[in-house]
């Protein structure tokens, strides 16, 4: 015999402002098999748990329906105090009656009862049906494959790596640093980039736990959380990294000149070099689309292989396909800089001395074309007029409608570094429409910028044209003093925003990723689940994620080290249990579960009935997130959720339709 | 300095013109005025106008000059990053004006009676060449300008009605 409690939350007045709780619960007694029915004004809170916990001690209940706010927020929570008083967790049903009832219906709230009455009604249908289902366990792999090796992937590494865990971190460039290491100052201490990176960099390379593919990107991931196994694509470098000892002996000979993707391509280098001067690992890579023996035929060139001491060079090093077993995923492939090209009323690309913010990191940094000079890169010359250009591809509907949330603080930190560099023998004015300095020591720093001579201009020039003598130019209109200013610049740095990858799109299909709206990784929940994706295991730091200043990456890059390890410290996982099963009889092998799918958790298995070999569906409880999608495309009804079978579901449907009077379902 | 009040209902007039939001949705970046082609001669400021109808400050622009100085060069709708355009807002403006029976500057006038009479925004004119002689279409032989076919003035009015 089945016995029911029923209890309906107040949630303060946010039900019950709205709802007539007593009603609802007065009804609830009428409903068959329900023994106690109660209101209270938090179901949530510790009285309001005892009281579930004492009845189903006191009435000897088995089912416990509640009628309070969405499942997401308490399931969990009434759950464990159900749990705790010795009933299976799995016979509680949670009746949506804030989100679903009080909060759509506020000013109605007499159908608003009506409506919550009918869903207690429905609730109490399901509980009758529901079974008692038990918690699985599956042991994980203790490794963690970390992908992108710019600072957001040093960091998780390195935290993954002190806490114990073994990390593979694969970077597509022939060293680890990405964007911050272009970097020359950062915002808001000042302190120099290269001297708070490097040393992480070098300790990512000497770490016993990390294990380094630079010059790799990730071809294939199979499996589900907690068991990954991921094939890693070595590109060759055509120099041996055992023997390489960085001595850059073969790039003075190496006769042809390639464009130097770490400088922007402001300068050239050989098609043999080292990425950087900082670069971990600091090995020689050859350029094979430059490199005149790789590019050509074997008969030529071959200086570099004559000058290196160390006979490093291997022109015939093949591609190497890695596999590793991983527990969890770390995705840190950052962003791209928007190409300020596609704008073209500001003349990038036309102009020489119009250049991207990143650009201008370059010519300000020490190791950078200029040693750290600032000049146009037009003549060489040091600017007496630099005009900072904000909000370039970002908060602007043909581009980018998202705000880029480092652009205003990059161009404070330029113009203060042009003003600490060039003195007083420079105009500098900023052109923007809202600047945003909203972190911490943000807005002191926006303030130490005006304290440097620094004209602000509240406007945006419309365009950017080449005066008569060949000099730039352009007109900008300031709100504040209803002016319109003639500005002739020397340089412009136009505050580019940051953009999703190129090739995010592969990355988002190869770790079944979602991406939003703007483009970029889409988190499980904006609020509460930002460092993990919808996939078990897959876990977003950094810019991939969306634009990010290097603190934020930072924090978000040890958040998600520390999720990793709250997955996978244990050595194995709780699976819940609501998952899809398989009536193998009644499966015809049709294979729309296995399509449709978005989890990727049906596999079809080869089956011999009578010597003939035939294919059956199933279910990898491990991915399985119990959606019910495949539940509901199956034509045979083999594969069901378990709670929402069929009969479950339809028994919820006739109490909708059969009972409407106030008398009670009896 | 007077108190300025808005006037809401008129506002909703202009807005249900524009068909959409989104043609007011600026939010003051300035690029429309820095390249205001109407701006150095005629100090017309698109941004300007912009916020004073997001704001319902609209009484005095339908008979205000201003809206007639702009030279519809649609710079502002092609730059324009929220997709605001200040020209349509200046279009609805304008057409509101007519209705009012505002004063509508005489060469504006004049120029739409001569595209319904004649069908050109300019008539053919006499030239001087580099030569210094004065020349007009016949004796450069180019062909003569017909006047426009009867049903063009139809079309023409009914283009510039309203949909």
């Amino acid at each position: 015999m089945t016995r029911i409690g029923v209890y309906v939350c107040h949630c303060g007045l946010n039900i019950a402002g709205v709802v007539d709780v007593e009603k609802v619960a007065e009804y609830a007694k009428g409903l068959p098999d329900v023994v106690v029915a109660k209101h209270y004004t938090y179901m949530c809170s510790e009285p309001g748990q005892h009281m579930i916990q004492d009845d189903i001690e006191a009435q000897n209940l088995d089912r416990i329906v509640i009628a309070t706010c969405s499942p997401r927020m308490h399931e969990e929570t009434f759950r464990r105090a159900v749990a705790e008083a010795g009933l299976n967790p799995y016979l509680t049903e949670i009746v949506n009656l804030r989100e679903h009832v009080s909060w759509a219906h506020t000013h109605e709230p007499e159908k608003a009862t009506e409506k919550a009455k009918a869903l207690v009604r429905m609730g109490v249908a399901h509980a009758r049906l529901l079974e008692p289902l038990e918690k699985r366990k599956v042991s994980v792999e203790k490794g963690v494959l970390v992908v992108g090796g710019g600072i957001a992937g040093i960091q998780t590494s390195l935290d993954l790596a002190d806490a114990g865990f073994k990390v593979h971190l694969v970077e597509k460039s022939p060293s680890i640093g990405g964007r911050m290491s272009q970097l020359d100052k950062t915002f808001p201490t000042l302190d120099c980039s290269a001297c708070i990176l490097t040393p992480k960099m070098v300790d990512v390379a000497k770490h016993p736990n990390i294990t380094l593919l630079t010059n790799a990107e990730v071809t294939n991931v199979k499996g589900f959380v907690g068991n990954y196994e991921a094939s890693i694509l070595k590109n060759p470098t055509y120099v041996d990294a055992e023997k390489c000892v960085g001595c850059e002996l073969c790039t003075k000979v190496c006769p042809v000149k390639v464009p130097d993707r770490f400088n922007e391509n402001l300068t050239e280098k050989r098609a043999i070099s080292i990425y950087s001067t900082q670069a971990v690992p600091k090995i020689a890579t050859i350029n094979p689309d430059y490199c005149l023996r790789l590019k050509y035929n074997k008969g030529v060139c071959g200086k570099c292989q004559d000058a290196c001491e160390a006979k490093a060079i291997d022109f015939e090093q093949k591609p190497e396909t890695v596999q590793v077993k991983v527990g969890g995923i770390v995705l840190a492939v950052g962003s791209e800089v928007f190409n300020a090209s596609k704008m073209v009323e500001l003349g990038y690309g036309r102009f020489k001395n119009v250049i991207s913010s990143i650009e201008f990191e370059r010519i300000s940094d020490a190791s950078g074309p200029t040693g750290g000079k600032i000049v146009s890169p037009k003549d060489g010359k040091t600017p007496k007029t630099i005009a900072f250009i904000q909000c370039v591809g970002s908060r602007d509907k043909r581009f980018h409608d998202y705000c880029c949330r480092v652009g205003c603080m990059v161009t404070l930190k330029q113009a203060i570094l042009a003003r600490e560099k060039i003195h007083e023998n420079v105009r500098i004015y900023v052109c923007y429409v809202d600047l945003r300095a909203f972190g911490k020591g943000y807005d002191e720093f926006y303030r130490s910028a005006r304290d440097k001579d620094i004209d602000f201009i509240a406007g945006l020039p419309s365009e950017i044209h080449s005066a008569q003598d060949g000099s730039l130019c352009f007109d900008v209109y300031d709100k504040g003093t209803s002016k319109l200013l003639e500005v002739h610049p020397d340089l412009v740095v136009l505050g580019t925003g940051l953009v999703p990858n190129n090739d995010l799109g592969n990355i988002s299909a190869l770790f079944h990723a979602s991406r939003s709206a703007d483009g970029f990784l889409l988190e499980a929940h904006p609020k509460l689940r930002p460092l993990e994706t919808a996939m078990g295991g897959v876990f977003l730091a950094g810019a991939c994620q969306g634009p990010k200043d290097i603190p934020d990456t930072v924090a978000q890059a040890s958040g998600a080290a520390a999720k990793a390890i709250d997955l996978l410290s244990s050595g194995e996982i709780e699976l819940e249990p609501l998952k899809a099963v398989v009536d193998k009889d009644s499966c015809s092998g049709c294979r729309i579960c296995e399509s449709i799918c978005p989890f990727v958790a049906v596999e079809m298995k080869p089956e011999v009935v009578d010597g003939n070999e035939r294919f059956r569906a199933e279910v990898i409880e491990a991915m399985c997130q119990g959606c019910g999608l495949c539940s509901s495309a199956c034509p045979t009804g083999a594969i069901k959720i378990q709670q929402y079978s069929s009969r479950q579901v339809l028994t919820q449907v006739q109490a909708a339709l059969t009972e409407t009077c106030t008398e009670g379902g009896k | 300095m007077s108190m300025a009040k808005p006037n809401l209902e008129a506002r909703e007039k202009i807005l249900a013109k524009l068909r959409g939001r989104e043609l007011v949705n600026c939010f003051q970046c300035i690029k429309c005025t820095s390249g205001c082609t109407a701006l150095k001669l005629l100090e017309l400021k698109p941004h300007e106008i912009i916020k004073l109808v997001n704001l319902g400050f609209v009484d005095e622009l339908p008979s205000s000059d201003i809206i007639w100085t702009c030279v519809t060069c649609l710079k502002c709708v092609q730059r324009c990053p929220q997709k605001a355009s200040p020209y349509h807002v200046i279009m609805a403006l304008r057409n509101i004006a007519v209705e009012k029976e505002a004063k509508v500057p005489e060469g504006y006038l004049k120029a739409v009676s001569q595209i319904l009479e004649t069908g050109l925004i300019e008539t053919p004119k006499k030239i001087v060449t580099r030569k210094m002689e004065t020349v007009d279409r016949d004796c450069l032989k180019l062909p003569k300008i017909n006047p426009p076919k009867e049903n063009f003035q139809a079309v023409f009015t009914k283009t510039m009605e309203e949909k």
